[in-house]
């Protein structure tokens, strides 16, 4: 099966670890990543906070790149990406005026075809297939993970819908507990890391992060597992400082949930470069069992 | 919180209700004020503001008040707000409305490292297609000390963030996580007719 894939900006920097993850992961499901050809940043937040119009045009080309491209889903792992791409389809199928207007300037018109999948979607689809049960090699143990969706995969600026409930998600939970994982029940699931704000509004950023971190320790969690880049990287670099500020002796690893699925399929720690977390993310791998 | 009594002012009222109702997408008259966003909203400790007295604010028609709030620049976009409006009511698309409107009468920003931050974003993003996370860092931190030494800070502030962010910086250089190197979109010339166009229509 072939789908079409946009890793975004933060795949291909600071997080090119997700990127190599996925696609590993993929490949092991059975499921040939198809790059998006020459896509370009999707102005993610900054983009609604400075320029109404590009926050649309810019997710728009890559969108018009995924119409032509033949394929009909696009998995986009990066929670940011995946939501201004999802809002600028949604502006695009009601507002006929303003695609003209982009397509104009558009080589790959947007015909509004693809269909856009989260990183999360993509699993829970090869999930209940027999072949998905007979691949896993091991099973998550002793893991407790607090599953963080943060804000961008369920809370959206327009009318989406999506399929998961969008105050208690359950899909990253559905995935951790086939693995073997026992996920927790918490309160932060959706709550907001602070996003940029660790760079330009620290004392907010920080404050929402002590939040996430106390609820998670107090609820049972040994680890966090999360899907966007940017909800990964602050917990991971800023929980030092987090804990620091708010007297949290405890910290926990914060995987992806390529990590743990790609551990649960049997990929080496090391091909998953596992070693690239802030916080020491190999203890709990001794945990690890075979199925 | 902000206590201060909300005065309705009709003859200011209707042009800057009309306008950001306008730019944002949003019909605040019908806000009922049940404050359901207030409750949500994670930032309004540090803003002073809820999402519910900003709208009041807009509708009584006090402009200045609407435009020089923390809200306005403390506001992450986490669309709990919206999410929870019993009238779907995005405060969010509020909150960019008025920055974008802040910036075009060029009043100074009542928190300018975040106006750095998403105007240095948009500026990488523009100049190769694709973000870089390099670029970003440094026009942000040229932008931030130029600021800070402005409104008289001095080098202590700067060489105090800085200090701050080169260790963030080695912590994640030993981690393979500084990416050095841009990526450039091929088609460039696309980006540029976007950004063109995004111009033209301000």
């Amino acid at each position: 099966m072939k789908i079409a894939y946009y890793p975004g900006c933060s795949l291909h920097a600071s997080s090119a670890f997700y990127d190599v993850q996925t696609q590993m992961v993929a490949k092991r499901l059975g499921v040939e990543l198809v790059e998006l050809e020459d896509w370009n940043c999707c102005g993610a937040t900054s983009a609604c906070k400075t320029d109404n119009f590009l926050s649309i045009a810019l997710p728009a080309r890559n969108i018009g790149i995924a119409d032509a491209s033949g394929l009909d889903e696009l998995v986009i792992p990066c929670s940011s990406c995946y939501s201004r791409t999802l809002v600028s389809q949604k502006v695009l199928a009601d507002n006929s005026d303003l695609r003209d207007t982009i397509n104009s300037e558009l080589t790959k018109k947007v015909s509004g075809r693809i269909r856009v999948l989260s990183i999360i979607e993509l699993i829970l689809k090869q999930l209940n297939s027999k072949d998905f049960s007979e691949k896993l090699k091991y099973k998550l143990e002793g893991f407790k993970p607090a599953c963080y969706y943060g804000c961008l995969l369920t809370r959206f600026p327009y009318d989406i819908k999506i399929e998961d409930n969008v105050e208690n998600p359950q899909g990253m939970d559905i995935i951790c507990k086939k693995l073997g994982a026992e996920p927790v029940d918490w309160n932060y699931k959706t709550d907001c890391c602070g996003a940029s704000a660790t760079v330009n509004d620290a004392d907010v950023a920080l404050r929402l992060m002590s939040k996430i971190m106390k609820d998670a320790i107090a609820r049972g969690a040994n680890c966090i597992v999360a899907t966007c880049p940017l909800c990964q990287f602050n917990l991971d670099a800023y929980q030092d400082m987090v804990g620091e500020k708010y007297g949290i002796q405890r910290r926990l690893p914060v995987y992806f949930i390529t990590e743990f699925i790609g551990l649960a399929l049997g990929i080496s720690d090391k091909d998953l470069q596992i070693d690239r977390h802030l916080i020491d993310a190999s203890g709990l791998l001794k945990e690890i069992k075979q199925v | 919180m902000s206590s201060a009594t909300v005065k309705f002012q009709p003859e200011y009222s209707q042009p800057i209700l009309q306008e950001i109702m306008e730019k944002s997408g949003q019909n605040l008259l019908s806000c009922y004020q049940c404050r359901r966003c207030a409750a949500g909203c994670p930032v309004s400790d540090e803003a002073g503001v809820t999402p519910d007295r900003l709208i009041r604010m807009i509708v009584f028609g006090q402009k200045d008040e609407a435009l020089n709030n923390l809200l306005v620049w403390r506001c992450v976009a986490c669309y709990t707000c919206g999410e929870r409006c019993p009238n779907n009511i995005q405060t969010a698309k509020i909150t960019e409305t008025l920055k974008q409107m802040s910036k075009k009468a060029h009043l100074e920003a009542l928190s300018p490292k975040i106006a750095s931050f998403h105007e240095a974003f948009i500026k990488s993003a523009i100049d190769n297609g694709r973000l870089s996370e390099m670029d970003l860092m440094m026009t942000y931190g040229k932008k931030n000390a130029q600021h800070e030494l402005k409104k008289g800070g001095g080098w202590k502030a700067v060489i105090a963030e800085l200090k701050g962010q080169a260790k963030l910086g080695l912590a994640l250089y030993k981690k393979k996580r500084v990416h050095l190197g841009s990526e450039k979109v091929k088609n460039l010339s696309e980006i540029k007719k976007l950004s063109k166009k995004a111009e033209e229509l301000k």
